[in-house]
């Protein structure tokens, strides 16, 4: 086997040595790059920049652990936004694994903006039955949470005052790593008419794109580009506005492996 | 006197108009105890800050009047939950701004009735009873013994291969469900296909390892293993314990098996089911250790990642054609020759469709939405 | 009757669900709910099946000494320890899900969340190394495809355009190259001239992505997943809703019964 053959029969723990340095050295280096926020972040972040400041903002973890690196970032550039327009932040969340990672971001991001429990946001918590809780979150939030998560009843807190169903939450904003998105659109925009903006994994946004075309959602933050893009226009530049040298650099390297790959398989078919 | 009037002209010009047009009506296609409530926006809706849908029962009298529920500026719709049926109910909507407010005037009367025929799923119910005569009309053929024609399936054909292959390197064959639950219909179709590796294994004395993600599937798939098995006529080769439980977490799940692929070595993996992300991690371990693997599911994100890593892909409908693919069974082929057949007039509706939509936007007639209108009615 | 009495039941079930999809009036309005309530319910009692299969699978394991048995005493006393601090926590503060809960904090936290975004992580190498494999050039089709991959993949980070200009333009010249050598092997002169005309077309190819694709190779990635990206997943998702509705109709008709014993 030549040179040129052995192109394509790479070792694959080489491949994963070069995706590994790959990922690492932009990291550790600190490089960054100027991002250009793309058209459906921009019109995610302009449908929450609208909102009159007091209003409601609900958000929903729909993630676990496996999908923090991208959506974690995302979650607090968007608590960042809420906080800083003063509105309030309702969360709760479908997958129950995920839920303290939204709650730690609520708390840590309500702190440094001195922002009261209870008063400002409230954290809901979760309730089994993924669909009988969107459609009766339609009906009379009540219905399905009574008290939050550490047992206060809701109607305590000022927060939930004058606040009953969808229609008094200015924006529905779903954090995806799976198809509860897509229950958020059948049940919460379909049925009762909900303004939807859906942050997802690079994996699961391709899914919700006829949504946007549909206007079905009004905005979609999808992958770390999406959260990157979000913490630039809030001004927030987190690990996912960090992350972005390394993504580039991990692409063009498969880009680079793509065509070693079919160097040596040019070679090899040649010798045939 | 200035003064006063100054402050009182203050007051009437902050005073928002009111909304308008306040109409309610029996909820449609519901189950009964709902009314909603619709109006025209107040002309100052830019600064209202809520408005307050109000209810009174029997006549329309302010003195009985509740408050049931308030929306933000901007909406025009609410829909009261909490009435009872074929009760006469008036409602009246409040424009707030700051502390001041404006009324509409009272609706009609309306009052609320459970329907029995879900008006909006005319089009579904139409789709169905033209999709029910076809496949009556395929069964009776197949019954009266036509033969039905499917194409050749490359996944399909490599089932056996597969088994065959895997039992010459005198390896075991695994078989992976993924996360699906017995209720979704990938995995009734994977256990089509379990059934059928099964049987093969036990007529050339292979083991089947079959890692479960739930108890119920897990039940499942002993029984049709264990049927698989004396159906080959070898129930004494079937081994309960090498279907197990693994966990209910999607990465533990993967990690489990992929630990089973590395310790095992087994010489066939059959990824069938639902996938989500852990499809690649299980389909490179697969590769790695070398083994031929067969793919499928419903999952379209997780497609392309089977495509690039297994040797074969049951795309989709392929997988569900799989049962009557490997039994020949005339029935099942029946029902695959009817959704072939609804599936060629789907495509003639697109067809129209589109051609319809583009008219309308070239001529401007909103007739040629007709189509559209129709099947948006779900 | 063993198999009837299934079978009536899956037949019953099924059709009253279909009706109810048409009917809101009580009963049928909630029946798919209440359908699913009984569900969580039976699987929930299916949970007991599961432990006791993984436990019983795990001390054979140990009892037998088989190859890393010691690796099921770990899994066995994590599930023990797990299960008894659970209730322990339970009893202590109410729920074991509480935040005061502090050991089920800490293993979520230290031990849980690592590990899922560990399992998580190995995505970034197998998905580096699959698309090596996978990604030849072997047919026309097959190019089109990893041209649009590595489109997409460039157009969708930052400074991707940039770089794209000098992996397409070494790309393309590769591509001339070979079919230049290719060319002098093949015998009929038409053949001959096929391969020296996209030779031809790979040059030109690399002085027109150099104008295009600095400035617009993001619109170019949207594009592809916009439209032929969507375009096949529509096609293939219509093709998944008919065969679902086939496939629950030979369930519902007892046609097919693999599932069934």
């Amino acid at each position: 086997m030549n040179f040129w053959e052995r192109l394509g029969k790479i070792d694959r723990r080489i491949i994963y040595l070069v995706v590994f340095l790959g990922v690492i050295i932009p990291i550790l280096l600190k490089v960054t790059f100027r991002v250009e926020p793309m058209r459906e972040v921009k019109q995610a972040y302009e449908e929450v920049e609208k909102l009159p400041p007091g209003s409601a903002v609900m958000i929903s973890i729909d993630y676990d652990a496996s999908s923090m690196p991208e959506l974690q970032p995302m979650l607090v550039a968007i608590l960042e936004h809420c906080f800083k327009k003063d509105l309030k932040v309702i969360m709760l969340g479908h997958w129950p694994l995920g839920l303290p990672l939204g709650q730690i971001a609520l708390d840590k991001v309500a702190k440094k903006y001195g922002k009261v429990y209870g008063k400002d946001y409230v954290f809901l918590g979760f309730r089994p039955g993924v669909a009988a809780v969107m459609i009766n979150l339609g009906k009379e939030i009540r219905q399905v949470f009574n008290s939050d998560y550490k047992g206060t009843p809701i109607d305590s807190l000022p927060i939930m005052q004058n606040i009953h169903n969808y229609n008094d939450i200015g924006i529905l904003i779903g954090l995806e790593a799976g198809s509860t998105g897509d229950m958020w659109v059948q049940f919460a925009q379909a049925r009762y008419n909900a303004k939807i903006i859906l942050g997802a994994t690079a994996v699961v946004a391709p899914d919700l794109y006829p949504y946007l075309q549909a206007n079905q959602i009004v905005g979609l933050i999808g992958g770390l580009r999406g959260a990157a893009d979000y913490e630039s226009l809030v001004h927030v530049l987190g690990p996912a506005y960090l992350g972005m040298p390394a993504q580039t650099t991990i692409h063009v390297l498969v880009v680079i492996l793509i065509i070693l790959g079919n160097l040596g398989y040019f070679a090899t078919r040649r010798k045939k | 006197m200035t003064a006063l009037s100054t402050v009182l002209l203050f007051l009437i010009v902050q005073f928002p108009a009111p909304p308008q047009n306040v109409r309610a009506y029996d909820t449609p296609n519901d189950a009964g105890n709902s009314i909603t409530v619709t109006w025209d926006l107040s002309p100052d809706d830019s600064v209202v800050s809520r408005y307050e849908i109000y209810r009174s029962k029997g006549e329309p009298s302010i003195d009985s009047a509740v408050v049931v529920g308030s929306v933000l500026r901007g909406s025009t719709q609410f829909e009261d939950n909490s009435v009872e049926n074929n009760v006469h109910y008036y409602y009246f909507v409040r424009a707030w701004v700051d502390t001041l407010y404006a009324d509409s005037k009272w609706s009609a009367a309306a009052y609320a009735k459970p329907q029995w025929f879900h008006t909006g799923r005319k089009s579904a119910l139409v789709i169905l009873i033209f999709f029910g005569i076809l496949l009556f009309y395929y069964l009776q053929k197949a019954k009266q013994g036509a033969e039905l024609y499917i194409r050749r399936i490359a996944g399909l054909e490599a089932v056996d291969e597969a088994v065959g292959r895997s039992t010459e390197m005198g390896r075991p064959i695994l078989f992976i469900l993924g996360l699906g639950f017995v209720s979704d219909i990938p995995t009734l179709a994977a256990l089509a296909i379990l059934k059928r590796v099964s049987k093969k294994a036990a007529e050339y004395e292979s083991e089947v390892i079959v890692p479960c993600y739930d108890p119920v599937v897990m039940t499942a798939a002993q029984e049709v293993v264990k049927e698989g098995y004396m159906e080959a006529g070898r129930p004494d080769l079937y081994n309960e314990r090498n279907i197990y439980y693994l966990t209910a977490d999607q990465f533990g799940y993967a990690a489990g098996v992929d630990g089973i692929m590395v310790r095992e070595k087994p010489g066939a993996v059959f990824l069938q089911g639902l996938f989500y992300a852990e499809s690649l991690i299980l389909a490179e371990t697969g590769h790695s250790i070398g083994a031929i693997q067969i793919s499928g599911t419903t999952a379209v994100t997780q497609l392309p990642f089977f495509i690039a890593a297994t040797d074969y892909t049951l795309i989709g409908e392929e997988m569900y054609a799989a049962s009557a693919y490997l039994s020949k069974d005339p029935l099942s082929l029946s029902t695959i020759k009817a959704e072939d057949v609804a599936k060629m007039v789907f495509v003639a509706l697109f067809v129209l469709g589109v051609v319809l939509e583009t008219l309308a936007v070239i001529t401007g007639n909103q007739s040629f939405h007709f189509l559209k209108n129709w099947f948006a009615l779900f | 009757m063993r198999r009837e009495v299934p079978l009536f039941i899956t037949f019953i079930s099924g059709i009253l669900l279909v009706i109810a999809l048409f009917i809101p009036h009580k009963p049928f309005g909630n029946l798919e709910q209440r359908f699913n309530d009984w569900y969580i319910i039976v699987s929930g009692f299916t949970m007991i099946l599961g432990i006791d299969s993984l436990l019983l699978h795990h001390w054979n394991n140990f009892k037998r000494k088989r190859e890393g048995w010691i690796y099921s005493i770990a899994l066995m006393l994590a599930f023990f320890i797990t299960l008894i601090w659970g209730f322990y926590s339970g009893i202590k503060v109410g729920s074991p899900f509480k935040p005061n809960a502090s050991f089920l904090k800490y293993f979520y936290t230290f031990v849980f969340v690592p590990l899922q975004a560990t399992m998580f992580s190995l995505l970034a190498f197998f998905i580096a190394s699959a698309a090596y494999r996978a990604f030849r050039a072997r047919t026309f089709d097959a190019t089109l495809l990893l041209t649009a991959a590595a489109l997409v993949m460039l157009g969708r980070v930052p400074e991707g355009n940039r770089a794209s200009v000098y992996l397409f333009g070494i790309a393309l010249l590769i591509a001339a190259i070979v079919l230049l050598l290719e060319a002098k092997e093949r015998v009929s002169t038409f053949e001959k001239l096929l391969h020296y005309l996209g030779a031809a077309v790979a040059i030109v190819l690399i002085y027109v992505q150099y104008r295009i694709l600095p400035s617009y190779l993001p619109q170019i990635a949207d594009w592809i997943m916009n439209i032929p990206q969507l375009a096949a997943k529509r096609g293939i998702f219509i093709g998944i809703a008919l065969g679902g509705i086939a496939m629950s109709l030979r369930i519902i008709l007892g046609i097919e019964r693999t599932y069934l014993k």
